[in-house]
């Protein structure tokens, strides 16, 4: 829940920070709980063999207490130059955007001091309007999924998402075009076994999503806390754009966290399911995320009496038992009668 | 000509055959695990093939069907289809009324709900942890000192159930070996083994719904100390399959390579 676009102002870099590749976390298990989510424990492990020392600073959104268990352990452990916890309401309604609001302002206050930069509300905007290119691009390409056959796998569509959370926005609104012209005329995919969705945790690994499309499947749409598709939607340019980033951030949440809104994160899922003709749901939790761990009970259910087909699964980050996922996902659609 | 159908599941521990034709099991076959699960298939298929009249017959199969961990490895398969609804087919072919299949195997433990006409509803697995599968057992078996059989038999004849409380392998290692140094006799901590077990199974078959009537398969159904200790969890009594429960899943394979041989 950290707004990009503030991230990106001013000559910044963002990057969501990943570790796929973290071969266990002996060193961070020192620190946190065994029950502690393994995303976090993964970035604690890489902060402490100084994988991150190239990162001029950390924000943070207290999303969960996780989250905020990897704040406090790196400001002892593996202290950054510039380290920042966004407190963010889980209700929305006027006095929580007014709240989420002023964070954001205090947020730009100290990276101007730290890094010297221009945060005013005309920097900001300009930043707006070059993630919104991303946007709208990425947006583009992941209706293509919308087709049958869709001209690109979800493993390839997670595969930009990993790449865009890395690098400079105008850099990759390039590539993006070239995409996109390049994929309007990929038409010749097989049809799918099924088309499935997937929820849940959010999914920085797309090896993830390609063992579940090697069993014939393909995945069309995605719905984590923030994305993928949909989930893109452009930033509001409004006349106050932080005020309109918290209102965005709020409104446009589906992770748990947020009180009060499942019923709006169930239909919006219930919508995608027509929208992008999903025949399945794969509904999934990264191993000890409580926020998704509790939902998904209710979410299996309720999704099961809508009469879709529901697989849940609690995923491990760092992958790993492949053999066992396919088993469940062939099973699946087995039972789907596919 | 007979028509000839056959199933084949690759497991982590060992790989089973049978072979069917339009009425009946005309042959099966069960050998350890090969390191290469295509040899190990080979092995299996051949070894049944030897039960037939005329073993060639085995060379022209109107379809096989591969499963288990290693089904996309089984050289000679028409297509494969996971364990979980080769399981759920097979324990109903034995047994209409099945409602629930249990399946614990040598690394893998499943609990499958079934519908009425025979398709999975639900199932769960367990993740990576060997705890409440054939490993488990194997392990414990080690420290013991005794084989799997004895194991079995060793539970029947507990005065007591030694409390084995951790669903680790490694760390149930560890408390094994303390009970054995505290001279706790075997028969205690073999039934503890079974018990530890059994309630681990119970929990992921919970996670279906254990609906009557319930039907265990995979290799440890064979093992009679946890049949025993699993009843009582579900309470009631596991229905008997008239087939080697580790067949089971070669079984279904082997019924659903007929179904489609047969165009049904």
């Amino acid at each position: 829940m950290v707004p990009r676009p503030i991230l990106s102002a001013g000559g910044l870099f963002p990057v969501r920070l990943r570790s796929p590749e973290v071969m266990g976390t002996p060193l961070a298990d020192t620190y946190l709980s065994s029950v502690t989510c393994q995303y976090v424990r993964a970035l604690l492990e890489l902060a402490m063999e100084d994988r991150f020392s190239d990162l001029d600073g950390w924000v943070f959104a207290a999303s969960c207490d996780h989250l905020r268990r990897l704040a406090d352990n790196l400001l002892h452990v593996a202290p950054p130059n510039f380290l920042h916890v966004l407190d963010v309401p889980h209700r929305v309604g006027e006095e929580a955007i007014t709240w989420l609001a002023d964070e954001l302002r205090n947020l730009c206050v100290k990276m101007e001091h730290q890094f010297g930069v221009d945060l005013s509300d005309e920097a900001l905007t300009k930043a707006i309007w070059r993630e919104n290119e991303v946007l709208s691009r990425l947006e583009r390409i992941g209706r293509l999924r919308r087709d049958d056959p869709p001209a690109l796998f979800g493993t390839d569509f997670h595969r930009l998402l990993a790449a865009w959370q890395v690098t400079p926005p105008a850099w990759f609104a390039n590539t993006l075009g070239s995409l996109e012209n390049a994929l309007d005329s990929s038409t010749d995919r097989p049809p799918a076994r099924a088309r499935l969705m997937v929820c849940g945790s959010q999914i920085d690994q797309p090896r993830w999503i390609e063992v579940v499309e090697s069993v014939g499947t393909v995945i069309v749409a995605d719905r984590f806390c923030f994305g993928s598709i949909p989930g893109l939607e452009p930033w509001p340019v409004g006349v106050d754009p932080i005020r309109s980033m918290a209102e965005w951030l709020l409104v446009g949440s589906a992770c748990p966290r947020m009180m009060e809104r499942f019923d709006s994160r169930l239909e919006r899922i219930q919508q995608v399911v027509r929208e992008y003709r999903v025949d399945g749901v794969v509904v999934q939790s990264l191993k000890f995320c409580d926020l998704w761990g509790i939902e998904l009970a209710a979410l299996t259910r309720a999704l099961r009496e809508l009469g879709i087909p529901v697989l849940r699964l609690e995923r491990e980050y760092g992958g790993g038992g492949e053999g066992q996922l396919r088993t469940r996902v062939q099973a699946f659609l087995e039972s789907m009668g596919r | 000509m007979t028509r000839l159908y056959a199933g084949c599941d690759v497991g982590s521990t060992t790989g089973k055959v049978v072979i069917l034709d339009d009425h009946q099991v005309v042959a099966t076959a069960l050998i350890p695990s090969e390191v290469d699960p295509a040899d190990t298939a080979r092995l299996a298929l051949d070894l049944a093939a030897s039960y037939l009249p005329d073993p060639s017959a085995a060379r022209s199969l109107a379809r096989l069907v591969g499963t288990g961990y290693g089904r996309n490895e089984v050289p000679f398969a028409d297509e494969n289809i996971s364990e979980i609804t080769c399981h759920a087919v097979g324990a109903q072919a034995c047994n209409p009324s099945v409602r629930t299949v249990i399946d614990v195997g040598g690394q893998d433990v499943k609990a499958i709900a079934l519908n009425p006409d025979g398709t999975v509803l639900d199932f769960a697995m367990n993740d990576k942890c060997a705890a409440g599968t054939g490993r488990f057992f194997e392990a414990m078996a080690r420290i013991l000192r005794i084989d799997l059989d004895r194991l079995s038999e060793l539970s029947a004849a507990a005065a007591s159930v030694a409390p084995i409380t951790s669903q680790c392998s490694v760390f149930a290692e560890t408390e094994v070996v303390s009970l054995i140094a505290r001279r706790t006799p075997p028969p205690d901590i073999a039934a503890g083994i079974q018990l530890a077990v059994a309630r681990r199974v119970y929990a992921l078959a919970r996670r279906v719904g254990v609906q009557p009537a319930v039907a265990m398969t995979g290799g440890c159904a064979k093992n009679h100390g946890l049949v025993l200790a699993l009843q009582p969890l579900l309470r009631q009594e596991l229905v008997p399959l008239d087939m080697d429960p580790q067949l089971i899943g070669a079984l279904g394979a082997a019924v659903l390579a007929r179904r489609k041989g047969m165009g049904r």
